[in-house]
């Protein structure tokens, strides 16, 4: 390459330039040559061209470079944009997704225009006045610093202003200007020292507007945090709190404060930050940080431990937590017990916060007297500005006590909050709960309607505890919570959720702390989600209410179901396992857990365990043991079999068969529940022994017999309890039921409609007795046997029911709940639930709620009013494709009674439009032959209603597509 | 060579718009996806464009015609809820538009002999604490501060003294509002003279000269106490001073750096964050620059003075988009990495920077 001759042109071309010989054009050379200027002017000949054009070499060239010297500027090229090709379509795609959606949101931002006159004027006011007139500040060019010309006049020139004058501040401040012009420094100090508000004035300003400064004030805190000005950070995001605060903003403000070692500030905003974000791992572990520096170990500990539950492999974590527990050890002989040292802390937090709180007041009355003295300083150079600077100046400075009131407000409500977090556990409440739980667990089964059932009472029994132990309730939250209830045992767990929500809210809001009521609030909403399957949210609120109340075990045992719904299997293994440390006792969790262990060995093989995060140990005081609880048990059932049976048992039996009678009930329902009719049988027969004149035993063996189709049987208990109570609606309900398996159906009919003299409320015996007058229309030949099992089937759930309600120590809040004694009672507490709120369903997931209420309670008087209230065209789109049998049936019967006589026209079209929803010809062809009769019933009595709203051939096509 | 540079911000053409006028600024309306192109009709008037972002183009919204031609606009002194632009023109008015009304300004005062080559506005936007204010500058040498509610005259001037020759002012900029009561002026001059007007004591309080033409000021945020300004200059360099201690003698640390071949028409820093920063230049190119911070940011001075340290800057990303210079550039304040400039070459540009939230 390099020529020996080396013509003298090139030679001097280079010379000219860079005085480089043509021979250091070369890969060797390049390869050794450490000098980047040379190396630089090297590529720049190479590129130049001037001796040729080399591609490769100035590509060598270029990497030479770039391996001495990254940044050099040598290496910067021209290049044109980038284009979809540089990235991969994946990158491309987001790209373009982001700016899209960004403009799709910008467009519909645009259309609501935001409000404007009034509040603009509002504003307006709040703004400083007009910047004193047409001031000149001459400019030379270059002719060194400005010339400050400073009237020194510092009279005040206004009556009011003479009460004011202090003359020897007035004569401190002429010393400080006389300082101030010897050091020439005056913008130097002023810029050592920013004063900057803490607070932004909020008037006039729209949602998105705060939502836009908060943000920008956030990321100004941002970046004085990325240089350092941590107290500057420490301000912005004071500000941007101001605004609106966002957990975001409180925990870069921790971890400013951190770093300005102020760790009480810092351990408050953490604690802010895990109230509104509970598991928040940053703030965990800034809380760890503060608390590590306050030598408040125990804390740390605690927060570390968290830390690692979420993130086992958290190596800051694990290191900080050994590091505490050393330390712990080293102090622990000092102090012995740690709950009373922990008090001792926190009164010590409140103290210094109360300090410290001083300490920014005295700071704040600086900052008025600096503003005072800069006045001052404006006075003496322009005496015109004077009067408006100085009002000026006392704004800000009322302002600034007002925010320090603020802040003090704010401050003592979050050590409020510090200090109820951390107060023992309620115990009894906890045991309340806890206790029953145990009470519904034990009828736990494998039916999920009796396991709804179960939530439902246990729901009930929380509520009743709550309201018994806790007071503290605020009147309206605790309305809520009630009505949240109520409407979660009506299956509209949607709304309950917004009950409750509401009702946390109310709490929060007021501000009343009472963590153990807020836990069971945040429980029960975890209830609801569970129920709607809405498993990230339960667990999101177990989290909550036990951050509340640690180990209270219904948020335990929900966010044990979630996790295991969620499939997330090892956390759930590890919540059924502390539930299991509370209460040995609870068959669902032991069942739970043999079901995931199976899971998980399959799933992660025989070292399954090593995976697990480890499972926390409950404290004693939090163990529920199954004794206490039995105890609890089996004194509410006594009290419920008491209530049940009424004085005349009393009297009669004495302790020890009273006890043993219990005993044989008790297990006589278990096993009925377990569908083992045979043995329960036997135990109920046993009871009878001891105690003849017990009805309830006898109800509940004429259960199991129609179980057993011996009907026979079921009928001479029936009549032997009618015998002593001749007004039990029980005993006539199943004696009709005995009687249709008899196929008397006249006997039948006869016992329905005492049962609906009784109480008419009963939807389970209207609808037999509609089934049964069919039967004895002679259309009807026969009736299949395998229809009259399913209809029976679909009893024995509400039977189990009504034989828990007997259980159940919240008896009166159960829905279908009879009384066994009184029957002049009518059924008062059937009236709670007798009027199923309908309301008009906007959406398909309103309709499931409310389709979901009337089915759970066969009500087919609101499923009417339903139907009267949809536009039938929207019937489709809100069945969506949740239509099942149950649905289709309801509706059939709904619209045959009620709306057949009121409005034939709204009859057919929605038979029409049902027609039409989506799964409608499966569920028809599941149809059973008595269903379809009651279709074709439907029909038959619409023809003969003549409406000039459906023609008859109208309804014959209708007809086909029912496939009748 | 850039196959390995996928991890630095990239810059992307997301759309283009070639335009019949000669645009002097593009400018993102807040709170929206639109944007406006300001210039000079070949006839001699003026003309505001509206554009706005529509998937995979750019649609014209608006276009309004002005007797002068439109040099430079803002929305800093304006609410977030009314959006009114201020504009500076050839023949020395500021106007104050309604877009939704834009027939006639919602305030308009003829306040210099000569055109307005720069306008800025504060306290508007939810951007810096105080008064709204406009700053102009112009051609007449004189910078001028206007607040809305005071009708014809200024309520600041900063002119040459009587009998210097006066200099044509290029760039203004507002800065340092972090309170009530702060605020300053920093104004840069075609013979390179860099000042720094305290409109809180009405003084000047800094000046330096770059040697050349001083095209562009701008600090990286206006809302803090004063942090960095950089100034880009008209034989491509740029200067980058910390503004944060400023020596009794020395005035402020200052580190510089060459990039383009050509003129540095403008500095952008990046809304979202004040560290990254776009510099336009005269060959069509477009560099994106990070300041690094030193470890120490000032120290004391054999006297015992406080004195500023400057420190790095840091190349990310340079393109080049067009062979005529870009005259103007703009942040899209909503959305990151999103920017509009306007290039002789009659065409305004839609950017997309990518990555830049990892930087």
């Amino acid at each position: 390459m390099s020529d020996q001759p080396m013509p003298s042109m090139l030679y001097q071309g280079l010379t000219k330039t860079y005085q480089i010989p043509i021979g250091h054009l070369d890969y060797t050379f390049i390869e050794k040559c450490t000098d980047v200027k040379h190396l630089e002017k090297i590529l720049k000949i190479l590129r130049s061209g001037e001796e040729g054009y080399y591609p490769d070499l100035t590509l060598f060239c270029e990497k030479r470079i770039e391996c001495l010297a990254p940044g050099s500027r040598a290496l910067r090229k021209d290049k044109p944009a980038a284009t979809a090709a540089d990235f991969t379509t994946e990158e491309w795609e987001e790209i373009n997704g982001e700016i899209k959606s960004w403009m799709t949101e910008m467009q519909e931002d645009y259309k609501i225009q935001l409000p404007k006159t009034q509040i603009l004027h509002e504003r307006l006011d709040n703004l400083p006045p007009v910047r004193g007139s047409d001031s000149c500040v001459p400019i030379g060019q270059n002719q060194g610093s400005g010339k400050k010309q400073r009237k020194k006049k510092n009279i005040p020139r206004d009556y009011r202003e003479w009460d004011k004058f202090d003359v020897e501040k007035e004569c401190s401040k002429i010393d400080e200007c006389d300082e101030e012009n010897n050091s020439k420094s005056r913008l130097l100090t002023s810029s050592n020292v920013p004063q900057i508000e803490r607070t932004i004035d909020l008037t006039g300003m729209s949602e998105s507007e705060k939502f836009f400064i908060a943000n920008r004030e956030k990321e100004k805190g941002n970046e004085a945090f990325a240089t350092g000005d941590y107290k500057e950070a420490v301000t912005y995001y004071d500000r941007s709190i101001s605004v609106l605060p966002t957990a975001a903003a409180y925990n870069n403000k921790a971890q400013a404060e951190i770093k300005l070692k102020d760790w009480h500030s810092a351990l408050q905003d953490c604690e802010k930050v895990l109230d509104m974000e509970p598991g928040n791992l940053k703030a965990l572990m800034r809380h760890a940080t503060a608390n590590k520096h306050l030598q408040n170990y125990q804390a740390a500990i605690e927060d570390l431990t968290e830390v690692l539950y979420v993130e086992p492999e958290n190596a800051v974590a694990k290191k900080n937590l050994l590091e505490m527990e050393q330390k712990l050890k080293d102090i622990k002989p000092v102090s012995k017990t740690h709950t009373k040292r922990q008090r001792i802390l926190i009164q010590d937090i409140e103290n210094s916060d109360g300090e410290e709180e001083r300490e920014r007041g005295s700071g704040d009355k600086k900052t008025g007297v600096l503003v005072q003295e800069e006045i001052a300083t404006e006075k003496s150079e322009m005496g015109n500005v004077q009067k408006k600077f100085t009002s000026k100046g006392d704004g800000s400075r009322s302002d600034d006590k007002e925010t320090q009131n603020q802040r003090e407000h704010t401050g003592s409500g979050a050590k409020k909050g510090t200090s109820e977090n951390r107060t023992p556990k309620h115990l009894p409440d906890q045991e309340a709960e806890v206790n029953g739980y145990l009470n519904n667990d034990k009828k736990k089964s494998g039916n999920s309607n009796v396991k709804e059932e179960n939530l439902r009472s246990c729901e009930t029994v929380s509520s009743s505890s709550g309201k018994s132990i806790s007071t503290l309730l605020p009147p309206t939250a605790a309305k809520l919570k009630s009505e949240g209830n109520e409407l979660f045992k009506n299956g509209q767990f949607g709304e309950a959720v917004l009950k409750y929500s509401e009702a946390i809210d109310n709490v929060i809001n007021l501000g009343v702390q009472n963590p153990d009521d807020l836990s069971i609030l945040y429980s029960n909403r975890a209830a609801c989600y569970l129920k709607e399957g809405n498993c990230s949210d339960c667990i999101q609120d177990c989290n909550r209410a036990l951050e509340l109340q640690p180990f209270s075990l219904k948020p335990l045992l929900r966010r044990a179901m979630a996790y295991e719904s969620m499939e997330r299997y090892r956390q759930a293994y590890v919540d059924f396992k502390t539930v299991l440390q509370i209460d040995s006792g609870i068959q669902a969790a032991n069942d739970s857990v043999n079901r995931i262990t199976k899971t998980l060995i399959d799933q992660d093989g025989p070292s399954w365990r090593e995976k697990l995060s480890p499972i926390p140990v409950v404290p004693v005081s939090a163990q529920q043991h199954r004794w206490d609880g039995g105890t609890f048990t089996s004194e509410t059932k006594q009290k419920s079999v008491t209530d049940v049976s009424g004085d005349k048992q009393l009297q009669i039996n004495s302790e020890k068969t009273e006890e043993r009678f219990r005993i044989l009930k008790t297990e006589g329902n278990e096993l009925v529940k377990k569908g083992k009719y045979n043995e329960a049988l036997i135990k109920y027969s046993e009871c009878m022994k001891l105690n003849s004149q017990e009805s309830t035993v006898y109800t509940n063996r004429a259960l199991c017999h129609l179980k057993l189709c011996k009907y026979e049987e079921a009928k001479q208990d029936c009549n032997h309890v009618l015998q002593i109570e001749d007004t039990n609606i029980k005993a006539f309900y199943r004696r009709a039921l005995a009687y249709k398996g008899l196929q008397n159906y006249q006997a039948s009919v006869d016992d329905l409609r005492k049962v609906l003299c009784i109480d008419p409320n009963v939807a389970e015996a209207k609808k037999e007795l509609e089934e049964i007058t069919q039967f004895l229309n002679p259309n009807v030949t026969t009736s299949s046997q395998q229809k009259q099992r399913k209809k029976i089937k679909i009893h024995e759930v509400t039977e189990s029911n009504k034989q828990e309600s007997q259980v159940s120590t919240s008896e009166d809040a159960m829905i279908n709940h009879i009384p066994s004694e009184g029957g002049a009672e009518k059924g008062v507490p059937l009236k709670r639930s007798e009027k199923l709120l309908i309301s008009e369903p906007s959406t398909a997931y309103d309709f499931g709620q409310s389709i979901n209420a009337v089915n759970a309670r066969k009500d087919k008087a609101a499923c009417a009013d339903l139907l009267m209230i949809i536009n039938p065209p929207k019937l489709p789109m809100l069945l969506s494709n949740k239509l099942d049998g149950d649905t289709f049936l309801i509706f059939i019967q709904a619209l045959e009674c009620y709306i057949l006589g009121k409005n034939p026209g709204l009859v057919y079209q929605h038979l029409f439009y049902l027609s039409k929803a989506e799964r409608f010809k499966v569920v028809l062809t599941l149809l059973s032959k008595n269903e379809k009769e009651q279709v074709r019933h439907l029909f038959e009595l619409l023809s003969e209603k003549h409406n000039h709203q459906f023609s008859s051939e109208d309804l014959e096509s209708l007809k086909r597509v029912y496939e009748l | 060579m850039s196959g390995g540079g996928l991890e630095k911000p990239q810059l992307i053409a997301h759309l283009q718009q070639a335009l019949n006028y000669t645009a002097f600024q593009a400018l993102w309306v807040p709170r929206s996806a639109r944007f406006l192109c300001l210039g000079s009709l070949p006839r001699g008037t003026g003309i505001i464009q509206l554009y706005e972002l529509q998937s995979g183009r750019l649609s014209l919204l608006r276009q309004i015609e002005k007797p002068k031609p439109i040099k430079c606009g803002t929305f800093g002194a304006s609410s977030l809820q009314q959006r009114y632009l201020a504009t500076g023109d050839f023949g020395g008015n500021l106007n104050i538009w309604n877009l939704e009304a834009p027939e006639i300004p919602v305030y308009s005062v003829k306040g210099h002999k000569e055109i307005i080559n720069s306008i800025d506005g504060i306290g508007g936007l939810g951007i810096g604490e105080g008064a709204p204010e406009i700053v102009t500058g112009s051609r007449d040498g004189t910078v001028k501060v206007w607040d809305p509610r005071q009708k014809d005259t200024p309520v600041a001037n900063m002119e040459p003294v009587q009998g210097e020759s006066k200099r044509d002012c290029w760039t203004v900029v507002f800065g340092n509002a972090y309170n009530q009561e702060e605020r300053v002026v920093c104004a840069g001059y075609d013979n390179g003279d860099i000042k720094l007007f305290d409109l809180k004591t009405m003084s000047l309080r800094w000046e330096t000269n770059i040697k050349n033409g001083v095209c562009s000021v701008e600090f990286d945020r206006k809302d803090i106490n004063m942090n960095k300004l950089v100034a880009t200059s008209l034989e491509g360099k740029f200067h980058v001073f910390d503004m944060r201690t400023q020596h009794p003698t020395k005035g402020f640390a200052s580190v510089s750096e060459k990039a383009h071949k050509s003129t540095m028409w403008q500095v952008r820093h990046l809304p979202q964050n004040r560290d990254v920063f776009m510099t336009s230049g005269g060959a069509g190119s477009l560099h994106l620059w990070k300041y690094e911070y030193p470890a120490q940011r000032s120290k004391k001075d054999s006297e015992g003075v406080e004195m500023g340290v400057a420190g790095s800057v840091n190349l990310l990303q340079n393109v080049t988009l067009s062979t005529q210079p870009i005259s103007s550039l703009d942040w899209s304040p909503d959305k990151r990495g999103l920017c509009a400039c306007t290039a002789f070459d009659q065409t305004v540009r839609v950017l997309i920077v990518t990555k830049l939230n990892k930087i």
